[in-house]
């Protein structure tokens, strides 16, 4: 053994007052360190200790959680958040590689063909799609069992619009820093992208989980057409007044959608998996 | 013949239920009363089961009628999520994350159940394991195990938090007979002291664990009682014959070589005790003889 739990730790865990992560590394090292077992007797009162023996019992058969879920505890998530965040469909491997490829051919194109716009217009994109689809029957297995649970809705699909939102945009920098040469205009994504996904989540209340990402994500094509007809050096929404309009349009959806928040609760979004209503 | 218990208060009260789909009318007036212990929901395919169930289990809202459950009114915000807090629900087909084991899973359910302390909560998670008898499994991933253990892992998930009204749809579908008996048991243990309704098409569930009974069919219910009742509107309509009867309802040949009939009987004919599926069969003749009337 080359640590031993601390002494105040000990004395934390006896009481149960030790959280995650430092409680995982607690059990399995208490698992295999007589000392520290030992240590542990002698630190505390018979009683307290019984609860410490329990929890070690009963910690030991629980099984570890995912390496993703552990991750995010020790970003300092609270571990029933993480696990709802690991439940998240898209924040699987194979939806962040389809992002990750998409991505990295969008930024081989713009280096070849000197065109910003194909990237600008993309990128706003992804985190609408990857929120649209975090939520709801099309992805979820257990959207059914999460409808009828007492969790608000709202917070489920806020926690998970939060984690695909921030994973999006993480790719998306990082694909922004392989374009240094078009400087602060690469950036210009990213209030399209929070008014795509807000204005997309306060319409799939009313619209479905469909239909309303389809028309919020068709709507930013033909905008982008109408611009495109237009002989300016850079897009319109790209500009600073299209950036300015964009970030009107997302405090309006992030607005529209907080007013819509007990919908998510009322009516399922759409049928449920495996046929029916 | 096992004694009828007596039905108690009731804790479930449906009025009028309607739901369409389109043309179809899924729900067609669906008025019931549900009590303490175990009530099976009877009814062919496309009956409207599963839209009931649905219903009751506050996942979809019906179009007209109201409920209430357990003195809850799912209408109101309040009232929905105080329905929810002591719901179980195990839907037809429940969706699973393949990549979760049997013990995430049940606890990514019991945080929905809003139990957010991580040593009460696992104790819940290993207690409901427990009783489905998958202790042994639960650190086994979802997507390596039995369509029929996956099937417990989804009762325990209904379990969690300890509900008083337990609302499974067709649970004891593709289950071996050792399950389905193992698995009987279980609904019986949670039919004491819960309001449970269970959908399926099989009359020995009904006739094993449920105190009472509902047939439903075209989206109406076409019998509501004891299954006791149910055998007896069979009474002197079963019939033995050594050749097809022309004007019996459902006829089969048995094991013996001699028919079995339903329906009205000729005159001095070798009557049978009527059986539970009797019943059942002659409460969904019903049905035509409404739609030809
Ligand atoms: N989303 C939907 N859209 C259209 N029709 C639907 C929908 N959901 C259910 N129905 C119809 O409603 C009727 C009742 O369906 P339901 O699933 O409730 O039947 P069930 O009794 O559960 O059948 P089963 O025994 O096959 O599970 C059927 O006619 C079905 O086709
Ligand atoms: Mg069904």
């Amino acid at each position: 053994m080359t640590w031993h739990v601390a002494e105040e730790d000990l004395r934390a865990y006896a009481h149960g007052a030790l959280t995650p992560p430092l409680l995982w590394s607690a059990d399995t090292h208490l698992a295999q360190c007589a000392r520290c077992r030992e240590q542990l007797a002698r630190s505390t009162d018979p009683v307290v200790l019984d609860a410490g023996w329990e929890r070690l019992d009963a910690a030991l058969d629980a099984p570890r959680p995912s390496l993703s879920e552990r991750l995010l505890v020790r970003f300092g998530v609270a571990d029933h958040t993480a696990r709802l965040l690991t439940a998240t469909p898209v924040l699987r491997r194979s939806w962040l590689l389809a992002v990750l490829f998409l991505l990295v051919t969008t930024v081989l194109v713009v280096r070849l063909a000197d065109q910003p716009a194909l990237f600008l217009a993309l990128a706003p994109m992804l985190p609408l799609a990857g929120v649209a689809l975090s939520y709801g029957p099309s992805l979820d297995p257990t959207y059914e069992m999460a409808v009828v649970a007492p969790l608000h809705g709202f917070r489920l699909l806020m926690i998970r619009t939060v984690a695909v939102l921030g994973a999006g945009l993480v790719l998306n920098g990082l694909a922004t820093l392989a374009l240094p040469g078009y400087g602060l205009l690469a950036l210009a994504w990213l209030l399209p992208a929070l008014a795509l996904t807000a204005t997309g989540l306060a319409l799939s209340a009313r619209l479905g989980p469909v239909l309303a990402p389809t028309a919020v994500g068709g709507a930013w094509l033909t905008l982008l057409a109408v611009a495109y007809e237009r002989p300016h050096e850079t897009l319109a929404p790209f500009t600073a007044a299209g950036q300015s309009g964009a970030a009107v349009v997302a405090l309006i959806g992030a607005l529209l959608l907080y007013r819509s928040r007990d919908r998510f609760d009322a009516r399922p979004l759409g049928g449920f998996q495996g046929g029916g209503v | 013949m096992t004694p009828v218990p007596p039905v108690g208060p009731a804790t479930v009260t449906a009025t009028d239920l309607s739901l369409r789909f389109g043309g179809t009318r899924a729900l067609d007036g669906v008025s019931l009363r549900l009590s303490r212990g175990v009530t099976g929901l009877l009814g062919p395919n496309g009956a409207g089961k599963t839209t009931l169930l649905r219903v009751l289990a506050t996942a979809v809202p019906p179009d007209g009628g109201q409920f209430t459950a357990l003195g809850h009114d799912p209408r109101t915000s309040s009232g929905r999520l105080g329905l929810r807090r002591t719901l179980g629900y195990l839907p037809q087909t429940p969706g699973f994350h393949q990549d979760f084991t049997a013990f995430d899973f049940v606890d990514y359910v019991a945080i929905l159940k809003e139990l957010s302390d991580r040593t009460a909560r696992h104790s819940e998670v290993r207690r409901v394991l427990d009783a489905v008898d998958l202790s042994d499994v639960r650190g086994k991933r979802l997507k390596r195990l039995s369509g029929g253990m996956r099937q417990r892992v989804a009762l325990a998930a209904a379990l969690v938090g300890d509900p008083g009204f337990l609302v499974l749809d067709e649970p004891t579908v593709g289950l071996d007979p050792e399950q389905r008996m193992r698995f009987r048991e279980l609904i019986a243990q949670a039919g004491e002291g819960r309001t449970v309704l269970l959908s399926t098409h099989q009359t020995e569930d009904v006739a094993m664990l449920c105190h009472r009974v509902v047939v439903l069919a075209g989206g109406r219910v076409r019998f509501e009682g004891t299954p006791a009742e149910l055998t007896a509107r069979a009474a002197g309509r079963v019939w033995s014959s050594a050749e097809r009867a022309p004007h019996a309802l459902a006829g089969w040949r048995t094991g013996v070589g001699t028919f079995r009939n339903i329906g009205d009987p000729p005159d001095g004919a070798d009557l049978l005790d009527p059986t539970l599926e009797d019943g059942y069969l002659l409460a969904l003749d019903g049905e035509s003889a409404e739609v030809t009337a």
